[in-house]
């Protein structure tokens, strides 16, 4: 054991060694040092103030500024999506804008965005109320032409010949009765026109019906298409309708009824002359109008195009201030108010750069004093950070999603670099397929530097940022594909004749009795023979399920002899004695065993049932094994086996009540100092991510 | 024998592996053990899955019945 304390210490096996330090920044330098710190990424602030409400906290109107002004942002993206606009982003040669500019600019965008939604709603609408006007005239103009008498002829062609010059108001289009007294006969029957919801059509009527008391006639005819509603913006099926009725009380009633039930009434004039001039006006509006929308609409989308490629620089500057703000919340003025007082955690290897950092920032600042940072002596123990580069990030992030090392704990993620590919592998085990990852692994890997300045969609970040563990993966399938002998589920004779063959020439018992075996086994990996038998599956599935035992148990007692380095490190014999060699003797005495037998069984050809042997262990482990004995002496090393196992948790068990002794040592840190870890990412790239929650962002 | 034969390639195949990661990417004491320990996990697996593999088939209890008629 001597050899391994002689060793150099392990990369990434425990965390970099952290020191507490405290900042004292002149309230001038203090958010430049600050931004500068976070691009920097390396260290993590404690929050001084924690027991007081985000409102009590110092910059609490500039996180409001940030709040309202990210705010402004997403409208500004929901706006582009909702007009499909797409803006492209174009790179370098923007130039930077200060904060206070920003936010008057981002303030001016908003109004007049609004404004202009405002505006083309109400044109929509004046619109839309045109195309039902336009469809009441021509449908009740058809019903008046019908329910008339036919009119003279000739007094008709005097009419249309007559080009009537008075115009009614052109404006007056919305919910005016349309009276109109008739030109030759039924002077006492008015009429009203209008437009009514397909659905309500019929109620409608009788409605009407009752409230004339049968004095009126109703007319209709479908609109033929579904139109859009001015009111509700939806596109919905209309009936054309004319109510003939005579008298003022049944006017009002009617138009009353009318106004209940949502139906719109639009004047149209009884003679086919005034009905053909208004109906020429209406459609010279509409054709207006559309000009007035379209140009409206282009307007807004080069607006919105002109925000939107910058939309993604903006975000990012106004999630940096609000990091910086809430940075700034966790200090503390100091006696003479004029200094912020900060005390975090960082590792030793940074302290240089921090101090470089800061004094860049004094200097930006012009600030006559000078930013001190000094060491001092921590109270709780530190978080635990490692010093990641891409290849091994992503292993690191995989190993934290299951819980973060304590401080100078060992870090499982150094073998997890190549046991979780591995395992991935086992699982996956085609080299066909493994061929196809590993290509995707290399695109990901060759075009690296210009997918790292993209913004990628949620489902390609993830593939990118995986993309070392994409390659491992890759590499381990192809290995597990030729052991497997899977090609595409495709089995070949790569590595030499398979080791099965025909008992005789005719192969005649080839079905029924199947091949034997003539020659060693074959040299790598599973013989191609066992595709597309009938006893190809119970062969690998007990195939598979013991090599799932054997790894299993190699990997947990992987676990249990690092947790034993561990504890040696920490000079923890208490750990040794209890923890490691309890776990040892009760992981071995049953599944190392069982590991043991497999082998056995595998290199003697026995018929022993395992099954039965591990379980009459327990039950009957007196009893003769018969024909399920495997070595000499194997009954006596299952009694010796179980009553070392019992002692052994008994002595486990007593020790842990005795001392009062947990199986696992308590930290005493809280858990959100283990998560600094993974979010001592410089700030930009933390910015890639979801956007951070309030009082939880880490520099 | 076809065991202990191929054992030995990947005994030396892992060493060869580990010198080459001296060689190519030498990066001081730590990171050097670390990509030892990485050859020498790989290897470690990849002999385990061959081994298993390998011992399943020498003594097998049952043959590959062809399916068909």
């Amino acid at each position: 054991m001597g050899v391994f304390d002689r060793l150099p210490p392990v990369d990434h096996l425990r965390s970099e060694k952290m020191c507490f330090v405290q900042l004292i920044m002149p309230a001038e330098s203090a958010r430049l040092a600050v931004t500068y710190l976070g691009e920097l990424g390396l260290l993590q602030f404690k929050d001084l103030n924690e027991d007081k409400s985000p409102f009590q906290r110092i910059f609490v109107n500039q996180v409001k500024r940030c709040t309202e002004m990210s705010r402004k942002l997403r409208f500004f993206s929901d706006q582009i999506n909702k007009a499909g606009v797409n803006s492209s982003v174009r790179p370098v040669l923007q130039p930077d804008i200060d904060w206070e500019e920003l936010e008057a600019k981002l303030g001016e965008h908003e109004h007049d965005l609004l404004e202009m939604n405002t505006n083309s709603e109400k044109l929509l609408q004046t619109y839309n109320e045109l195309l039902e006007f336009k469809l009441v005239l021509s449908k009740a103009g058809g019903i008046l032409a019908s329910s008339h008498d036919p009119v003279a002829p000739a007094d008709r062609e005097l009419d249309e010949h007559i080009y009537n010059k008075e115009v009614d108001d052109g404006i007056a289009y919305l919910l005016e009765e349309g009276v109109h007294l008739g030109a030759t006969k039924n002077s006492g029957v008015k009429f009203v026109s209008g437009i009514i919801l397909k659905s309500k059509a019929l109620a409608f009527e009788r409605m009407l019906f009752r409230a004339t008391r049968g004095n009126m006639f109703f007319n209709h005819a479908p609109a033929g298409e579904p139109v859009t509603d001015p009111i509700s913006g939806e596109e919905v099926e209309k009936t054309v309708f004319v109510v003939f009725f005579s008298g003022d009380q049944a006017k009002s009633k009617i138009l009353k009824i009318c106004d209940s039930f949502g139906a719109t009434c639009y004047p149209v004039p009884e003679e086919m002359v005034k009905q053909r001039h208004i109906f020429h006006e209406v459609s010279l509006r509409l054709s207006d109008l559309e000009v007035t929308l379209n140009a409206g609409i282009q307007h807004r989308n080069k607006a919105l195009e002109s925000v939107g490629s910058q939309l993604w620089r903006w975000t990012i500057m106004v999630k940096k201030e609000k990091a910086v703000y809430d940075t700034l919340n966790m200090l503390n003025f100091d006696v003479t108010k004029k200094c912020l007082v900060g005390e975090g955690w960082c590792p030793i290897f940074a302290i240089s750069q921090i101090k470089d950092v800061l004094q860049c920032a004094t200097l930006r600042s012009n600030s006559q004093a000078g930013i001190i940072f000094h060491e001092m002596d921590p109270i709780d123990s530190p978080p635990t950070y490692f010093r990641t580069d891409k290849f091994t990030n992503a292993f690191q992030e995989i190993v934290d999603a299951y819980g973060i090392a304590r401080y100078e704990e060992v870090n499982p993620a150094v073998y997890s670099v190549i046991t979780f590919p591995f395992l991935f592998a086992v699982m996956f085990g085609d080299w066909g397929h493994g061929i196809c990852l590993l290509l995707g692994a290399f695109v990901l890997i060759l075009r690296e530097k210009k997918l790292s300045s993209q913004k990628l969609g949620s489902f390609m970040e993830m593939a990118f940022g995986g993309r070392y563990v994409i390659l491992l993966m890759a590499l381990f399938s192809i290995y597990c594909g030729l052991i497997y002998n899977e090609f595409f589920s495709v089995p070949f004779h790569i590595f030499g004749k398979s080791a099965y063959e025909c008992r005789e020439k005719a192969c005649s018992d080839a079905h029924t009795a199947g091949l034997i075996k003539v020659r060693d086994p074959y040299p790598f990996g599973v013989d191609p023979s066992w595709r597309g038998s009938r006893s190809e599956l119970p062969f690998l599935n007990s195939l598979k399920m013991k090599m799932s035992i054997l790894m299993g148990v190699s990997q947990m007692n992987l676990g249990i002899v690092l947790s034993y380095f561990d504890a040696k490190f920490h000079g923890n014999a208490l750990d040794i004695r209890y923890q490691f060699m309890p776990q040892m003797i009760f992981l071995n005495s049953l599944f190392g065993y069982l590991s043991l037998l497999i082998l056995i069984k595998w290199c003697t050809g026995s018929q022993a049932d395992l099954y039965h042997v591990m379980i009459y262990m327990f039950l009957d482990p007196a009893g003769d094994l018969g024909e399920n004995q495997l070595f000499w002496g194997q009954k006596e090393l299952q009694v010796s086996n179980l009553l070392n196992n019992k002692n052994n948790m008994l002595h486990y068990l007593l020790c842990l009540l005795a001392n009062n002794y947990s199986p696992f040592p308590l930290s005493d840190t809280p858990v959100a100092y283990g998560h600094c870890s993974c979010s001592m990412d410089a700030l930009p790239k933390a910015f890639y991510l979801e956007e951070t929650s309030q009082g939880g962002t880490f520099l | 024998m076809g065991f202990l034969v191929t054992t030995l390639i990947f005994l030396l195949s892992g060493g060869v592996a580990s010198l080459l990661s001296l060689l190519c990417c030498n990066r001081g004491p730590s990171t050097n053990l670390f990509h030892l320990t990485l050859v020498i996990t790989a290897t470690v697996c990849c002999w385990m899955m061959w081994a298993i593999v390998y011992l399943a088939q020498l003594k097998p209890l049952i043959n590959p019945i062809l399916s068909g008629e």
